[in-house]
């Protein structure tokens, strides 16, 4: 049986999210399903309710301990709500009954927004497409949930596990020494509103493209493609002095053997010279493809993941208050965490759907509104979503992509949360 | 539908023209588009009056020291009324930080006997502040928190940190008496003993499920 009283220490990447998010740095992440008919929401809250004790992880409120948060099990009643226009916006748990996610409803749209602390793409999808499947199965439909409903599968402790700690190795550790990175600026929207702009793309064109003509990946490609836009369309990047960092979340648990729901991610980074001044597309993706081969080894994986919580571990960090841990927090995040990296690039992979379920939801998002531009990839059934949030008004970079991706023979439909008028308000 | 015959995209909301290009777009196909999203509206930030209150303390404290620094020195009134607008705005923005409500009991405790303190210090007469203030405002609180848990049982760990926290610093006054900085002996004495029962019982009287928040609380 499930414990009903549970606590757990916060993972090495969730630690530093309490204390430094803020409006206009949510650190909270957006999963959407868009299903075939108008969400009922007094079903949609009865799906969550009864959904939530089987994700420990979720069902967990945040607690102040003398010397690190930790998180309590959390058994309060949870409400959704209706979306709100601001995308992955900030919101303070303790007007959310203690929880650290929000569901929403708008239409036919049920959007899950995820606190990082608590959980990473993975983990969050798992948890939505529970929801939408209880959803269904209260409103008196039946689905096969095939085995890909975690809900619907017995409990494990190793879901609620640490995989940051139990893959440390002492000996592994080794100096992380980041630089700085090249920062994307501009005129920003009001009130920390983040400009959603969604690329559709036909999944089986956009691989027969990567695999055929650029012999890379998916995330490779559009890293590249992202790096070039960024070099053609900035005026203060080349000659600069600081290079051009795009860091990609990468899901460890297929590189550790983990089922667990909590943070189990790393970035790796492209990293683009700024005093290069002969950046083509070609040797842009040449240099990403060197730099994935290189960071993507386990052993490397390994000694960065023995790296960060060999930090946490220092006995001086340790037995610091709490207090003090979340103004240094505050403050060396202010100095040196958005410094280091230019922009980033979240690929969540196909959604894997029992096929009852696949017919009835029409569309994905993923949205991942971070500083400077986001770029989050989702596919789903046939088609492959690009999406693009930024916080900026200056849309050449996106622009500079979609023309590319179009130049390459893909047809494009777009979709956004920008409509007109708001010139005016935003 | 609609295409936009310039960028070579189609688009699957409601704009009129392309986001990329400006130029207005073609209903391609009878397939009807809608706004997926909720409409934003334009807000006037919250924030103007907490700024307000803490920009009107700041110039209170300004204007009162330079208009009693031009009398001469030493600083007098001015002191106490510089005080006071601290106080205030500590206080503004304790209340304003969301938490339980012992927490913030706790918090106010502490920095209103601060400020006790200081006030003390700025009419050259603390020891009524050190001497009584400081004691039986502590012992106060250990009690009223005390009293809480005791009668809401279900929810004592939330009350647990305020309760840790406040039996730590009633063992100040005793030491305050120990190194002589105070003059009368029994409040503090008082105080101490008090703090040390409640900070024994914290540690031998609760059961299994105390000794598991202990854990939680002080995990390193």
């Amino acid at each position: 049986m499930k414990k009903q009283k549970y606590w757990y220490k916060l993972d090495n990447a969730g630690k530093i999210f309490p204390a430094v998010s803020q409006d206009e740095r949510s650190n909270v992440f957006r999963l959407s399903f868009y299903l075939d008919e108008t969400i009922d929401s007094t079903i949609l809250e009865e799906a969550v309710n009864k959904v939530l004790p089987r994700f420990e992880t979720f069902a967990v409120q945040l607690k102040n301990g003398l010397f690190w948060n930790y998180f309590a099990s959390n058994t309060k009643h949870f409400e959704v709500e209706v979306e709100p226009p601001q995308v992955c916006k900030y919101f303070k748990a303790y007007k959310n009954y203690g929880y650290m996610f929000k569901v929403y409803y708008l239409d036919n749209k049920v959007t899950l927004e995820t606190f990082h602390a608590i959980s990473d793409g993975t983990g969050a999808m798992h948890f939505l497409k529970s929801i939408v499947y209880n959803y269904y199965k209260i409103r008196g439909v039946k689905i096969d949930h095939e085995g890909k409903i975690l809900s619907e599968k017995p409990y494990s402790k190793k879901e609620s596990e640490d995989n940051f700690v139990s893959n440390y190795d002492k000996a592994k550790r080794r100096n992380l020494k980041e630089e700085k990175a090249y920062h994307l600026d501009g005129e920003r929207f009001y009130n920390h509103w983040v400009l959603m702009l969604k690329a559709k793309v036909p999944t089986k064109e956009l691989i027969s493209l990567v695999k055929t003509k650029y012999q890379c990946t998916v995330t490779q490609f559009v890293t590249a493609m992202l790096a070039h836009a960024i070099y053609k369309e900035t005026v203060d990047f080349t000659g600069g002095k600081k290079p051009l960092k795009i860091f990609i979340p990468v899901n460890l648990r297929p590189y550790f053997d983990s089922v667990t729901l909590r943070n189990f991610s790393l970035y790796i980074k492209g990293t683009y010279d700024a005093k290069r001044t002969d950046w083509t597309f070609e040797n842009m993706l040449e240099l990403t493809k060197e730099q994935f081969k290189d960071q993507l080894d386990k052993d490397k994986l390994q000694s960065r993941i023995s790296s960060l919580v060999g930090f946490e571990k220092n006995v001086f960090i340790r037995v610091l208050p709490l207090v003090l841990k979340t103004i240094a927090f505050k403050v060396g995040y202010n100095i040196l965490g958005e410094s280091i990296s230019s922009c980033s690039i979240s690929n969540l992979g196909v959604v894997d759907l029992p096929s009852g379920l696949e017919s009835r939801i029409i569309d994905a998002d993923f949205v991942n509104a971070g500083y400077g531009i986001a770029m989050t990839l989702i596919s789903l059934k046939s088609h492959t979503n690009i999406i693009f949030s930024s916080p900026l008004k200056d849309l050449s970079i996106m622009n500079h992509m979609i023309q590319f991706l179009v130049s390459e023979g893909l047809d494009i439909t777009l979709d956004t949360n920008y409509k007109e008028g708001y010139d005016e308000i935003l | 539908m609609k295409y936009c015959k310039t960028c070579h995209v189609h688009y699957d909301t409601t704009l009129e023209h392309c986001i990329l290009c400006n130029g207005e777009l073609e209903n391609e196909d009878e397939k009807e588009v809608t706004y997926k999203f909720s409409e934003c509206q334009k807000r006037k930030t919250s924030r103007f009056f907490h700024r307000l209150f803490i920009f009107i303390n700041i110039v209170s404290i300004l204007i009162s020291l330079y208009i009693d620094f031009s009398d001469g020195l030493p600083l007098s009134w001015s002191l106490i009324v510089s005080i006071t607008n601290l106080y205030a705005v500590v206080m503004f923005i304790l209340l304003a930080v969301p938490t339980i409500w012992t927490s913030k009991f706790t918090k106010s405790v502490i920095v209103t006997i601060g400020m006790v303190i200081l006030i003390g210090l700025a009419i050259r007469d603390h020891q009524w502040a050190l001497d009584y203030v400081f004691p039986f405002a502590v012992m106060l609180n250990i009690l009223l928190i005390t009293i809480l848990i005791i009668f809401n049982r279900k929810k004592w760990f939330d009350y647990f940190s305020a309760l840790i926290i406040v039996t730590l610093i009633g063992l100040v006054p005793g030491l305050l008496n120990l190194l002589k900085v105070t003059e009368v002996t029994w409040p503090s004495v008082a105080c101490f003993s008090y703090a040390l029962v409640t900070l024994l019982g914290i540690i031998f009287l609760p059961p299994k499920a105390s000794r598991e928040e202990f854990r939680r609380r002080f995990h390193v």
